[in-house]
């Protein structure tokens, strides 16, 4: 009976903890007209403490969305936009020679913010890849001798187009691994796109309210923590994972045998469990259920399913592939 | 007779000098042979005809005492002479024969320039000896033919010439001649073998199958609920056990009875399907919905629920499970229901 009383507390209190979810949707709801998807997926990141991988075409309101994130939470945000003469330097900060003190003296970079948006990644070299997703990795930056941990909460938010591939430097499968959640973003409905139509005409673009602070959003991630996952709840995610890498173990899998090169990694498996407590804290649970794995599924595989060359000549897709392994594999 | 040979005075005088400068060339002759005969060199062509860019062998052969040691021709640039190129040396084959030895060399010589080649001398000269003394081959011929046509420039352009037909030969598919036979040798065979032996094997991986008579879906489900009722399982604490069972006695029900993929649907999943079936009363959707809600929660929220609650799941259960059934059995014929709901349970050996 203890046990039951520790998950209703727990569900209590989770409660009572997330009920900012809500108002924090309303105000994204006030600003980005539609996009639930988007706006449900940037909470998970954000309460999940993961990065996020934005895929979409251009004026969809990826930037606007977490400007108003950064409005709402009180936090700091930076907007870099990535360019092929770009340098790590540009991005981490430098040391520069100050003639007043007559010594060099530490310039940081716009990373040093809360919330990040890596406007189109693929447009600047490796290098400047590598330094941005190392700091998104070790939380932490090192300018000189000197190592500066980043601000908490650090989220970043990168979009990469995915019409526009010359002259871009696709990220290496080892560094998409890196984001949490991979999102894709389509246009908005007809009536929500008559909605921002009226907005921009009229001139009259509501501005969403701050109404939480960056300590409430780390005290939310501690909850998020505690969220239980029941260990059938595990045996799920492992399942899932799995069928990824070993898809001929799975009946009604081993057609994708040939197709998947490279099967989810670990860190795949606990990005997916993050990411359904953070779901199920959303939906102000304190326990997961299998709806909420499946709920983040798709966003938090799709970019680490490697694909072999007979499923691009097959216009198999990497969603295609979680959709029938969440279709195959039994749910507890 | 004419004048200039009349035997005069002036006329003798100029034989004896012609003599002897003829007995001192001879004598000079027969000095440097004292060398050569010693040393013998010889040369020779496979042929002394070839087409422009075609191949033949020179032959380079050396017949000397055993202690002499001569210097090997190195012929530098690979050329023999400005017009006739080196292709390839051979090694210096040795052979020996009594108190002599004979050294021989391939050459594979080509030339680019049609005409009629003079090959001179080769030289080999005495190492060690007091005077230079030197032993030469014979000089041969070559004649390079050009077998082209000799283009005009004035007669203009003309058109790229067709391929040059060959005619077939059938070594040219030999071996896809030979291994497509082989392969259809061994697929004749082997299609023989199944056709001869093939029920044995099938026999062998197919033990005799029992069919058991096919089972109605409710029949199946109603059993597991009994067993699972009789199991008292939430009584010894195992409720996440308890309510596993039922669950997935459920949606194997529903699987049969619905043709429904319930195992690997959620349970919102499952209820909005079977929202979408149609055919279920409000009543019995009620009662699915409250097992398949309170099993979610035994089973991933460490909920423990009362009897009460534990008694009424397995209720609700016997009761979609009966409802459903029934509710088919209404509305189309006995015969055709059960031809429906029957699924194949198992095979025994």
């Amino acid at each position: 009976m203890e046990q039951s009383v520790d998950i209703r507390e727990l569900n209590e209190r989770i409660k009572n903890e997330s009920s900012f979810v809500d108002l924090l949707t309303i105000e994204m709801n006030k600003v980005i007209v539609g996009q639930k998807h988007l706006i449900e997926g940037l909470l998970v990141g954000l309460l999940s403490d993961g990065h996020i991988l934005l895929e979409g075409l251009p004026g969809l309101a990826k930037t606007l969305a977490i400007n108003t994130l950064a409005t709402i939470v009180d936090a700091d945000f930076s907007r870099i936009q990535f360019t092929p003469d770009l340098l790590p330097a540009d991005l981490l900060g430098t040391m520069i020679y100050s003639q007043k003190k007559e010594e060099f003296v530490i310039k940081k970079g716009p990373i040093f913010t809360n919330f990040v948006l890596a406007d189109e990644i693929n447009r600047a070299p490796a290098k400047v890849q590598s330094a941005l997703l190392e700091a998104m990795q070790e939380r932490q930056v090192t300018i000189g001798d000197t190592t500066y941990k980043l601000d908490k909460p650090f989220l970043v938010m990168a979009t990469q187009n995915p019409i526009e591939q010359e002259g871009t430097y696709p990220l290496p499968e080892a560094q998409v691994d890196r984001f949490m959640l991979k999102l894709v973003i389509d246009y908005p409905q007809k009536q929500e796109e008559q909605m921002i139509i009226r907005h921009n005409l009229a001139q009259s673009f509501p501005k969403a309210s701050t109404i939480l602070k960056p300590d409430d959003i780390i005290r939310a991630r501690t909850v998020v923590k505690d969220v239980y996952m029941d260990e059938k709840i595990e045996k799920y995610i492992v399942d899932i994972v799995f069928a990824t890498r070993f898809p001929d173990d799975y009946k009604g899998l081993e057609k994708y045998k040939d197709m998947i090169s490279t099967g989810c990694s670990p860190r795949a498996s606990i990005s997916l469990s993050m990411a359904a407590k953070a779901y199920a804290f959303i939906k102000r649970r304190g326990y997961v259920i299998p709806e909420d794995v499946r709920a983040v599924c798709i966003d938090v595989l799709r970019h680490r399913i490697g694909l072999s060359y007979e499923a691009e000549a097959n216009n198999v897709t990497s969603v295609e592939i979680i959709n029938d392994i969440l279709n195959t594999v039994e749910v507890p | 007779m004419p004048k200039s040979l009349k035997p005069t005075h002036k006329n003798i005088q100029r034989l004896k000098h012609h003599f002897a400068f003829i007995c001192l060339f001879a004598l000079s002759l027969f000095a440097h042979n004292g060398f050569a005969q010693g040393v013998k060199a010889s040369a020779t062509l496979d042929s002394t005809l070839i087409f422009i860019g075609g191949q033949i062998d020179l032959k380079l052969e050396v017949s000397q005492p055993v202690d002499a040691t001569i210097s090997w021709p190195a012929f530098a640039a690979d050329t023999i002479t400005s017009n006739i190129e080196i292709v390839e040396r051979g090694q210096v084959d040795t052979t020996k024969a009594n108190d002599r030895i004979v050294l021989s060399q391939l050459f594979r010589i080509t030339s680019f320039d049609s005409g009629l080649h003079y090959i001179p001398p080769i030289e080999l000269e005495l190492i060690g000896a007091e005077s230079k003394e030197i032993a030469k081959s014979n000089s041969l011929s070559l004649m390079v033919v050009n077998p082209f046509p000799v283009v005009n420039p004035e007669d203009g352009i003309t058109g790229i010439k067709d391929p040059i037909n060959t005619p077939f030969k059938l070594s040219e598919i030999q071996d896809i001649l030979t291994y497509t036979g082989i392969g259809i040798l061994l697929i004749g065979l082997l299609i023989f073998l199944y056709s001869k032996y093939g029920h044995l094997i099938s026999k062998k991986e197919k033990p005799a199958e029992k069919v058991v008579p096919l089972e109605p879906a409710h029949i199946i489900a109603m059993r597991e609920l009994d067993r699972i009722q009789e199991s008292k399982l939430w009584e010894k604490n195992r409720e996440k056990e308890y309510y596993t069972d039922i669950t997935d006695t459920l949606r194997t029900y529903l699987e049969h009875r619905f043709n429904v993929t319930a195992m690997e649907q959620t349970s919102d999943e499952i209820l909005d399907t079977l929202k979408s079936v149609g055919e279920i009363d409000k009543g019995s959707m009620a009662e699915i919905d409250q097992v398949l809600k309170l099993a979610d929660l035994v089973k991933f929220a460490k909920f423990n629920p009362l009897p009460e609650e534990n008694n009424r799941s397995i209720k609700n259960a016997y009761a979609f499970v009966d409802k459903t059934k029934r509710a088919v059995v209404e509305t189309s014929e006995k015969e055709e229901t059960e031809a429906d709901e029957t699924i194949p349970v198992k095979t025994e050996e």
